[in-house]
């Protein structure tokens, strides 16, 4: 709905541009932009798929040897600049779905109002600024990766926000630091349901020195999942016993914050970011810490480098559920299927690290080329990040990634 | 014997000058008419980073880019803000694919940008030291970064 306000004030703003004043910088300008990537993964586990992000539907491993659909992404972007103070932008994302269809996605639709250069507000469709490079996650060419570290970004695998933001810069000395107020919500389709995030707020601040810059976040929303909902309400058929369960357990309309600490020095030859970030969700979906440090050396137009992530949950991986004695005998039957639902969904929290050597050449104009290599260890009784588990699938052991991609810009 | 020593400094000084005089000698300017007198090279950065949009002293600064692929734009980042052409494409996709921002508006030539910095107090540039006339203030030389 949002989405569709946006483009209403978007042609609104288009019919009425032309009483903005001739000065040279306050024209009308549309501009076109795209970007994408093509990738190609390969993953030692065939027993599952190692996805990237929670949202798409299939990977490499299980699915295919090798997948081009875990990285493959075109993104497409109109910019309209209506004089220095209003801007409209449109982007659309083609890339696989939760279904493993590539139906285009609208990334962001909004618009832009810029009172003074150090203030804004946008509304429509906008960022989650979860993490340092949530708002360029998607583009290859601007991150130093294949694709940002998986066990971090996996936490909020969410990218957009349907409401609206502020920002406000203020420059101190040498230092810069802009805060962001976030607020809106986002219904997201995931392969096993759909997550809708409601009443979300958030604060960041992105202090920056040259070529030193830290990010701190905090993001509150109220999360229900549709699947998770519908195993809870079966337990609330269970008297009392059941009730308290779902209590404890379910995603409906608990606020769950998610706080991340980044930091990146980049310089001329090298750069060096680590981040960190926690969710706590009050529900079965548990709790995650996250990290990762990554480093790069340039040489000439070839940058390697290395990254250590890793994740780790909540210990809560399993419960009794509903004591079957307690229920007539006819019962036992469904008792032990919804009881078998809740350990299957608390066993699903990720323990994982991946080490990952790599590199960028930028081999021509707007394009480069990534090569990646990876190993993750998973973490005793879990399945990582991996998805699609099969029935062969043994948890808490270690897989390697090799992935190549060609990232574009234009 | 320090006189001598200083001697042999600045030549060697100028040899080093020489051998890097294979770039161009390329210069940030803003008009004769703004206030702004003097910038470092971080502040030249920043505004052209679009980290800042503000000279120090609070009044508007409107960078103004040459052609991707010229040799003045090429020594300038790499000079100013220490990125290569790719970087700086990497830098503008950042600010580009959120909306956050477009990369400054471009001149044809040093000409043209030396006439559109001349007649505007808010607009930042950058020029051949050989282009440069009254119309504009030098702030800061690749060749000789001051301080």
């Amino acid at each position: 709905m949002p989405c569709r306000l946006a483009l209403v004030a978007f042609s609104i703003l288009a019919a009425g541009a032309s009483v903005s004043r001739a000065d040279d910088t306050e024209k009308i300008t549309f501009k076109f932009q795209a970007y994408g990537t093509l990738g190609l993964v390969h993953s030692s586990e065939n027993q599952a798929d190692f996805v990237g992000s929670l949202l798409i539907g299939h990977g490499a491993g299980h699915t295919h040897e090798w997948s081009p659909d875990v990285d493959s992404r075109l993104g497409a972007q109109l910019t309209a600049t209506f004089g220095p103070r209003i801007s409209a932008v449109v982007q659309v994302v083609t890339e696989q779905g939760a279904d493993g269809s590539y139906t285009p996605q609208m990334e962001w639709a909004n618009i832009k109002v810029q009172p003074t250069p150090d203030f804004s507000v946008r509304f429509g469709r906008i960022v989650l600024p979860a993490f340092i490079v949530s708002e360029y996650r998607k583009v290859g060419y601007a991150v130093p990766w294949v694709r940002p570290p998986t066990e971090l970004y996996s936490v909020i695998p969410i990218t957009t926000n349907d409401g609206m933001d502020a920002s406000y810069r203020v420059a101190a000395g040498n230092f810069s630091s802009t805060i962001q107020a976030n607020y809106g919500q986002a219904n997201v389709k995931f392969p096993l349901g759909t997550a809708k995030a409601r009443e979300s707020w958030g604060l960041t601040n992105t202090i920056e020195r040259g070529a030193a810059s830290a990010h701190f976040t905090y993001q509150r929303t109220k999360l229900s999942v549709d699947t998770i909902n519908t195993l809870f309400d079966a337990f609330r058929q269970f008297g009392p016993q059941g009730v308290a369960i779902a209590e404890k357990f379910d995603t409906d309309g608990r606020p769950d914050t998610f706080i991340g600490v980044g930091v990146a020095y980049d310089v001329k030859d090298w750069f060096v970011n680590a981040e960190w970030g926690a969710s706590n969700t009050r529900s079965v979906v548990g709790d995650r810490r996250a990290w990762y440090v990554t480093g790069g050396y340039r040489i000439a137009t070839v940058t390697p480098y290395l990254t250590y992530s890793t994740i780790a949950s909540d210990p809560k991986v399993s419960d009794p559920g509903l004591t079957v004695a307690l229920y007539p005998p006819a019962l036992a039957g469904a008792i032990a299927a919804l009881n078998a639902g809740l350990n299957q969904s608390l066993a699903s929290k990720p323990v994982q690290s991946t080490i990952s050597l790599g590199m960028r050449w930028d081999f021509r104009k707007n394009f480069d080329f990534k090569l990646q290599c990876a190993h993750s260890r998973v973490g005793r009784g879990s399945r990582g990040t991996l998805t699609n588990t099969q029935p062969g699938f043994k948890t808490g052991g270690s897989y390697n990634l090799v992935s190549a991609a060609v990232d574009f810009v234009f | 014997m320090r006189a001598s020593a200083s001697v042999v400094l600045s030549l060697l000084a100028c040899a080093f000058l020489r051998s890097s005089a294979l770039h161009a000698d390329v210069v940030a300017i803003v008009s004769a008419k703004s206030p702004v007198i003097a910038l470092t090279q971080s502040q030249i950065a920043d505004i052209f980073l679009a980290k800042v949009a503000r000279f120090p002293e609070g009044d508007k600064a409107v960078p103004l880019d040459q052609p991707e692929g010229s040799r003045e734009r090429d020594e300038f980042y790499a000079k100013v803000a220490g990125k290569t052409a790719a970087q700086m494409k990497a830098h503008w996709s950042k600010i580009i694919f959120t909306g956050r921002g477009q990369p400054p508006v471009q001149a044809a030539t040093d000409t043209e940008v030396r006439k559109r910095v001349g007649e505007n107090p808010s607009v930042i540039g950058y020029i051949e030291r050989t282009m440069v006339d009254a119309s504009v203030r030098v702030l800061f030389s690749t060749e000789a970064p001051p301080r």
